[in-house]
């Protein structure tokens, strides 16, 4: 028996990372703003998307690739809010999006009119950490209904995210999550996290983000 | 679900090395895993194994060698060039 050995040496996200870049460089050219959201199923990160779009849809050009595992029901609850695109990757039991299904779904979508992208996640704080997306920034939702040591409980989403939306937060009266704790807990893990305190529901909070997504969409604008 | 995603990608790299046909020779998949990685080993390997039992691997199994930090990468991989299949 001759046992040859190959040297492989070679990271296993390298050709993710690279797909990633092509969507990076993709959108770049365009001026597009790209953010992945992530969170744990229910967290309400489609209903914040909704109110997003009905807000904001039109006036900053919002398309959005969608990730859910078996229906399509988050794709169909946001086309009601938005004639644009949205173009739904359905992943079939996986746990995450890869660079990949992004990059297929960019073809899909009419890049020249858009200039803010969504990503939605998979609904998992575990793997959807390790697979950039191409994205600008990880944006991680958690709900008040998920208890504030979520943080320490999942660090690597936390530390891959650059901000954190803390939402439900209307039902703050009736639950027991105390929000300055949740904070603590998430800057803990990283220092660098920017907070939006929202309730998609109620509208509380939105306006901040709205004005976010906003500014980081005109910053973009005029650097080109 | 998240290692055999990482276990599928990893038999994509180990195929896309070796002409058609010779996957079946593969013996050992050597990977390294760091303790930040977010991946639990042991299932990793149990992931891995199950796909190289399977076409168009045939009998590899999976090496796994810890370390500190998020590293997550194919060290190597061995092929028997003996096969008598061949």
């Amino acid at each position: 028996m001759t046992i040859r050995t190959i040297e492989v040496r070679e990271r296993v996200m390298a050709k993710n990372d690279e797909l990633a870049a092509e969507v990076r460089r993709r959108l770049a050219e365009h001026d597009i703003t790209a953010f992945n959201l992530v969170s744990s199923p229910g967290s309400g990160k489609t209903l914040l998307l909704e109110r997003t779009l009905a807000t904001l849809g039109e006036e900053l050009g919002i398309a959005v690739v969608t990730g859910d595992v078996q229906t399509q029901n988050d794709a169909e609850r946001l086309a009601r809010h938005t004639t644009r695109l949205v173009q739904a990757v359905v992943t079939g039991g996986a746990c995450h999006l890869d660079a990949r299904q992004v990059l297929d779904a960019l073809d899909a979508i009419d890049l020249a009119n858009t200039h803010l992208l969504f990503v939605e996640n998979v609904g998992n704080l575990v793997c959807p950490a390790s697979w950039d997306l191409g994205e600008a920034a990880k944006v991680v939702v958690f709900a008040v209904t998920e208890g504030e040591d979520k943080p320490l409980k999942y660090p690597k989403m936390f530390r891959e995210s650059r901000y954190a939306v803390i939402n439900k937060v209307d039902l703050l009266p009736y639950v027991p999550f105390d929000i300055e704790r949740a904070i603590d807990n998430a800057l803990q893990v990283n220092p660098e996290l920017e907070f939006f305190q929202t309730s998609a529901l109620t509208g509380r909070g939105l306006h901040e983000w709205f004005d976010f997504l906003r500014w980081n969409t005109a910053l973009l604008a005029s650097v080109h | 679900m998240h290692e055999l995603s990482v276990a599928l990608e990893i038999c994509r790299m180990v195929e896309e090395r070796l002409p058609l046909g010779r996957t079946r020779d593969v013996r050992r998949v050597g990977v390294i895993v760091g303790d930040d990685a977010g991946l639990e080993p042991a299932n990793l390997s149990f992931c891995l194994d199950a796909l190289l039992l399977q076409p168009p691997f045939g009998s590899g199994h999976t090496v796994v060698t810890m370390c500190p930090g998020d590293t997550l990468r194919v060290d190597y991989f061995e092929v028997d060039d003996d096969n008598p299949d061949d």
